[in-house]
């Protein structure tokens, strides 16, 4: 079974970018079927606000992972919205125009539901990207708590995608939004998730395709951070139907991101 | 095939797992390899008092022998000698599992010296379940942090002959552990980086490290495939798959 690993980190806090550290990681991930990885770089590299510069150095890791293997990194690029207009446009066209950026990818930079929000919807718009935002559920938890202006909640990332609805959106970490996320994003037709991150509880991938369908739901690890063997086994492991499986693992991002 | 050394049986309120029977559940974890496990009750970990769900627990599990059953006790209960005297009575048990975090006590409780000692007296293992689920994705009705690792640290150095079995214990907090005691060992069900064994290993030899799937609330098949493929040497698999298991817990 081929699968595509829509949301790595191969690059993470500046380690990993060895082209010996990137050929094991390659031959890792083709041991376990992985046919190719979207790299969404190091995004927590300089804190939470990069600069436009340190969004370039960032993305320029992206570029430096495909150089070594084109045919298995594409990548997203990363951009910070609180930058401006003129920043955000620049630097999503200079990913688009050196390294083939697929998609646009948000970090803790701001609030998914922020008015800046408003360039990343030209950029996605004017470059045909899907926008990929990092989701996690901050109501009422335990553990470690993320500011909310900086944390997009499942709420504030339906709400960029209500007001942008031209725009395609994949609400990243589908462990972290978990059950309510989910219903969330239901009625939204322009809001994918990605299966990224946290620990595989069970029953959040059957839930996933129940409300949503398989073509809204994408593969994705968050390597390093989890284990891919696991992130597909709770894919492989799941209660669905071997069609939607395959979705999930790699014809949906195949679509998107026209691999074929 | 491995032994699962953190397994549960019955309802939790959180999220729509399949409802296993015994006989189901073990079903399902042998379809991933598994062909035995070390269970507990769920139903237990929200009652104030864990026996009535122990004893349906070893009614359920008692005609599914590859299901062995590991009661769940509060120490802190008056009750607590009570509650191991029945276990012993009703079926021959190897360990018990305790759930400081919710059953709402710490490990310096008073307690703890003679529930140690009648553990001992009567060669039962210890189970300290640090964490069932991931604070920072949990239900907002269940406000709980996992069991400190400097709580753990102070009990290990308190027992030193002891050498509890840690579930549910997260990969940064284990690796801590490691470097201050020896004492313990603990299982793989939550931890998780990438090439986690490769990592653990470390710090800590395959000698104390068990497979604990966490069942049914992680996904088994995940679980499994954390050791069935990791980079580390067959050797090291069939110590943290069964070998440790089977003498940790005499099986």
């Amino acid at each position: 079974m081929r699968i595509f690993d829509i949301h790595t980190h191969p690059i993470l806090m500046g380690s990993g970018a060895k082209p010996e550290e990137i050929k094991q990681l390659y031959t890792e991930g083709k041991a376990l079927g992985i046919v190719g990885m979207n790299s969404l770089g190091d995004v927590s590299f300089y804190g939470h606000c990069p600069d436009a510069g340190q969004c370039a150095k960032i993305n320029d890791g992206n570029g430096h992972l495909q150089r070594l293997f084109p045919d298995f990194f594409t990548s997203f690029c990363h951009l910070n919205p609180t930058l401006g207009e003129r920043v955000v446009m620049k630097e999503a066209e200079r990913c688009v125009t050196n390294f083939n950026s697929k998609g646009i990818k948000l970090e803790k930079t701001n609030n998914a539901s922020a008015s800046c929000m408003k360039h990343i919807a030209k950029a996605a718009r004017e470059f045909n990207l899907p926008v990929l935002q990092h989701t996690w559920t901050v109501h009422g938890i335990a553990g470690r708590r993320v500011p909310r202006s900086i944390q997009s909640d499942p709420t504030d990332t339906a709400t960029f995608a209500r007001r942008h609805p031209e725009v395609k959106v994949i609400m990243a970490h589908l462990t972290g939004f978990g059950f309510r996320g989910i219903a969330e994003v239901k009625h939204l037709p322009n809001v994918s998730i990605d299966t990224s991150a946290g620990y595989p509880e069970e029953g959040l991938i059957e839930y996933a395709v129940e409300q949503l369908g398989a073509d809204r739901v994408y593969y994705g690890s968050d390597l390093p951070i989890r284990e891919q063997s696991v992130t597909i086994g709770r894919i492989l492991g799941a209660r669905i139907t071997p069609k939607d499986r395959q979705k999930i693992l790699y014809d949906n991002a195949a679509i998107l991101l026209g691999l074929n | 095939m491995h032994i699962d050394s953190n397994t549960y049986l019955g309802h939790w309120p959180f999220a729509p797992l399949p409802s296993y029977t015994a006989g189901k559940f073990a079903s399902h974890l042998t379809d991933h390899g598994i062909q035995q496990a070390l269970v507990s009750p769920l139903n237990a970990v929200f009652l104030p008092d864990p026996m009535p769900a122990n004893r349906k627990m070893f009614t359920a599990v008692k005609p599914t022998p590859a299901l062995i059953p590991v009661p769940i006790i509060n120490p802190t209960l008056g009750t607590w000698q009570d509650q191991i005297d029945e276990c012993l009575h009703l079926a021959p048990i190897r360990a018990v599992k305790i759930l400081p975090n919710y059953h709402n006590y710490r490990l310096t409780h008073r307690q703890f010296e003679p529930f140690m000692e009648t553990l001992a007296t009567n060669k039962l293992k210890l189970i300290l379940n640090v964490r069932l689920n991931d604070e920072r994705t949990q239900y907002f009705a269940l406000n709980l942090k996992g069991v400190p690792q400097t709580d753990i640290a102070k009990f290990l150095k308190h027992y030193p002959t002891s050498h509890p079995l840690l579930t549910g214990i997260f990969r940064p907090e284990l690796k801590q552990l490691a470097s201050q005691c020896e004492n313990f060992s603990a299982d793989i069900s939550f931890c998780e980086w990438r090439n986690t064994l490769v990592d653990l290993l470390t710090v800590l030899p395959p000698q104390r490290l068990l497979l604990g799937t966490c069942s049914p609330l992680l996904s088994t098949r995940g679980q499994v495939d954390k050791l069935n493929l990791a980079g580390i040497p067959k050797k090291s698999k069939t110590l943290i798959g069964s070998t440790n298991a089977k003498r940790f817990f005499h099986l």
